[in-house]
């Protein structure tokens, strides 16, 4: 550790910190929960839960920062997804949204469905498989799903592959129950 | 291979071309990471960062800054490390605001884990807007090349790990924390004011609550962290990052003492305020004697927990449900110990067993 470096690091601060960080990542912890949730009010309500949390306990200098917030962003929404409650007001405010919808009502009411059923079987998969979808799928690279999961860098590939299958698994079961 | 353009290629790329079998398997896997690209695709958000950013500072809860940050361990790379700060941050304030008594010589000599969600624990730290903080002690913080300096400023030995895995790196950083005092002063007036902006009613404050005082006493402590700390050159990615692969924490058991109230008053009010879940309630309650026991929260998200035996006293694994590391935590002659680290759990606990 470079002490001296430390040192000048905390003189810096941390509310001017927070705000970089904040810039830096807000837009990524947005996409990863919309990854999740399929809903980018809600997605940006999880984020700021998530920057609230991180501001209360952590400094923004920390260099974990980004992992911690990437890893929160897909906990938390996925905790959101998982809660009976909010799935339901969910759909119901999905199947109103379906209603006011004009183009190809049919079409979009298939889409809907299928991105409703994906969202349900996105929280029925494993806490870090579904985190690691969600944080690929949003765009993050294979380090940064690595250090947010706290895994190797190789087993990341791995572990996509399986929970990819497993999605698609628990896809078909919901759609042919 | 499959989302990775440069990875097709060299020998794995011509062996999928004259293998049936592995091209049938990559084929599938290929079929099945398109197909939930397709299943996870989404309307992109819009966000507006500036908005968004005051937005956050608006909120109430972000208002709200932790009453007690143990700097020890801040350094820490890791989640894992980050959670263990959190924890003993929380161990100190939990067991200070249950263990109450007249002139209370405070002194835990056992651990429980009590689950606790982030709104608990937000919940918690919103007990700087019933009263005033001071530090009477601020903890000098200072980071060590050598065991013997950082005893030297802590007043105690540190820890020897005596097994230590060949996967950790037998760079040690040492760290030291001199004691740290801090007095809180329950206000009526200000937690009226607080209860009211939150649109809450207060709970009745108990007589004598007003201007009582807790006194919270944390370390002297020692920190290893295990693991090379060099800082990454500016602009690298967060994947170069050296990370510690181990951090064991020898601390003072932390101590409180308090005016006016009771054990039962200060516990009946902390657990009435709003935020505090029914779970943590019950599970504070459940907890035997809160004067000999260090409650260790467990953020319910993250961490699972069970008990185990170390060095011959009942301690507390944790298992991070996520994958990002494990630890264990136990209180032995009124010391508290912590191993943690991206390490197993079993490892952890031979790790504890073995600490001289």
């Amino acid at each position: 550790m470079n002490l001296g470096t430390r040192r000048m690091s905390t003189v810096r601060s941390d509310d001017e910190a927070f705000e970089d960080l904040f810039t830096a990542e807000y837009a990524r912890v947005v996409r990863i929960a919309n990854r999740v949730l399929a809903d980018p009010h809600e997605a940006e309500d999880v984020a700021q839960e998530v920057f609230i949390d991180f501001h209360r306990l952590h400094s923004a200098t920390a260099q974990y920062a980004p992992a911690w917030l990437h890893r929160a962003a897909a906990h938390t929404s996925l905790n959101r997804l998982r809660g009976a409650r909010r799935r339901q007001k969910r759909e119901v405010a999905q199947a109103l949204e379906e209603g006011e919808r004009t183009l190809d009502p049919q079409k979009q009411v298939e889409v809907d469905e299928d991105r409703r059923q994906v969202r349900v079987a996105l929280g029925r998969l494993a806490p870090k498989p579904a985190a690691a979808l969600a944080m690929r799928a949003s765009g993050l690279s294979y380090a940064e799903v690595a250090q947010a999961l706290g895994v190797g860098i190789g087993q990341v590939g791995t572990l996509l592959r399986r929970a990819e299958a497993a999605l698609r698994k628990e896809v078909t079961r919901g759609t042919s129950n | 291979m499959v989302d990775d353009p440069d990875a097709r290629a060299g020998e794995d790329a011509a062996h999928l071309e004259g293998c049936s079998e592995c091209r049938g398997r990559f084929e599938g896997i290929s079929d099945d990471a398109r197909a939930v690209a397709t299943l996870l695709a989404v309307h992109d958000a819009h966000v507006d960062v500036a908005g968004a950013f005051d937005r956050m500072l608006a909120a109430p809860a972000a208002q709200r800054r932790p009453i007690f940050r143990l700097p020890l361990i801040r350094p820490g790379r890791r989640p894992v490390v980050l959670a263990f700060a959190a924890v003993l941050a929380g161990v100190a304030l939990i067991a200070a605001v249950v263990a109450g008594d007249l002139t209370l010589n405070f002194a835990p000599n056992t651990v429980t884990p009590v689950p606790v969600t982030v709104a608990d624990m937000q919940a918690l730290s919103q007990l700087s807007n019933y009263g005033d903080i001071t530090w009477t002690k601020q903890p000098q913080l200072q980071a060590a090349t050598s065991a013997s300096d950082a005893e030297a400023l802590a007043g105690m030995t540190a820890p020897v790990v005596s097994n230590l895995p060949s996967s950790v790196s037998k760079n040690i950083t040492y760290g030291a924390m001199t004691q740290a005092e801090a007095v809180f002063t329950f206000s009526a007036e200000k937690a009226r004011a607080a209860a009211t902006t939150q649109g809450k009613t207060l709970p009745a404050l108990p007589a004598g609550m007003d201007g009582a005082t807790l006194t919270i006493k944390v370390g002297p402590a020692i920190g290893e962290i295990y693991g090379d700390l060099q800082k990454p050159a500016a602009g690298s990615d967060i994947s170069q990052l050296t990370l510690p692969q181990l951090v064991v924490v020898k601390s003072s058991a932390p101590s409180a003492t308090s005016t006016q109230v009771t054990v039962r008053q200060i516990e009946d009010y902390v657990l009435a305020q709003p935020g505090i879940t029914p779970e943590l309630k019950a599970a504070v309650q459940a907890i035997g004697d809160p004067s000999t026991t260090l409650l260790i929260p467990i953020p319910v998200a993250y961490t699972t927990s069970k008990d185990v035996t170390v060095q011959g006293v009942k301690g507390v694994a944790l298992g991070d449900n996520t994958g990002v590391g494990a630890g264990v935590i136990w209180v032995k002659n009124g010391v508290v110990y912590a191993v943690a680290g991206s390490i197993k759990v079993d490892e952890a606990i031979a790790i504890a067993n073995n600490l001289k």
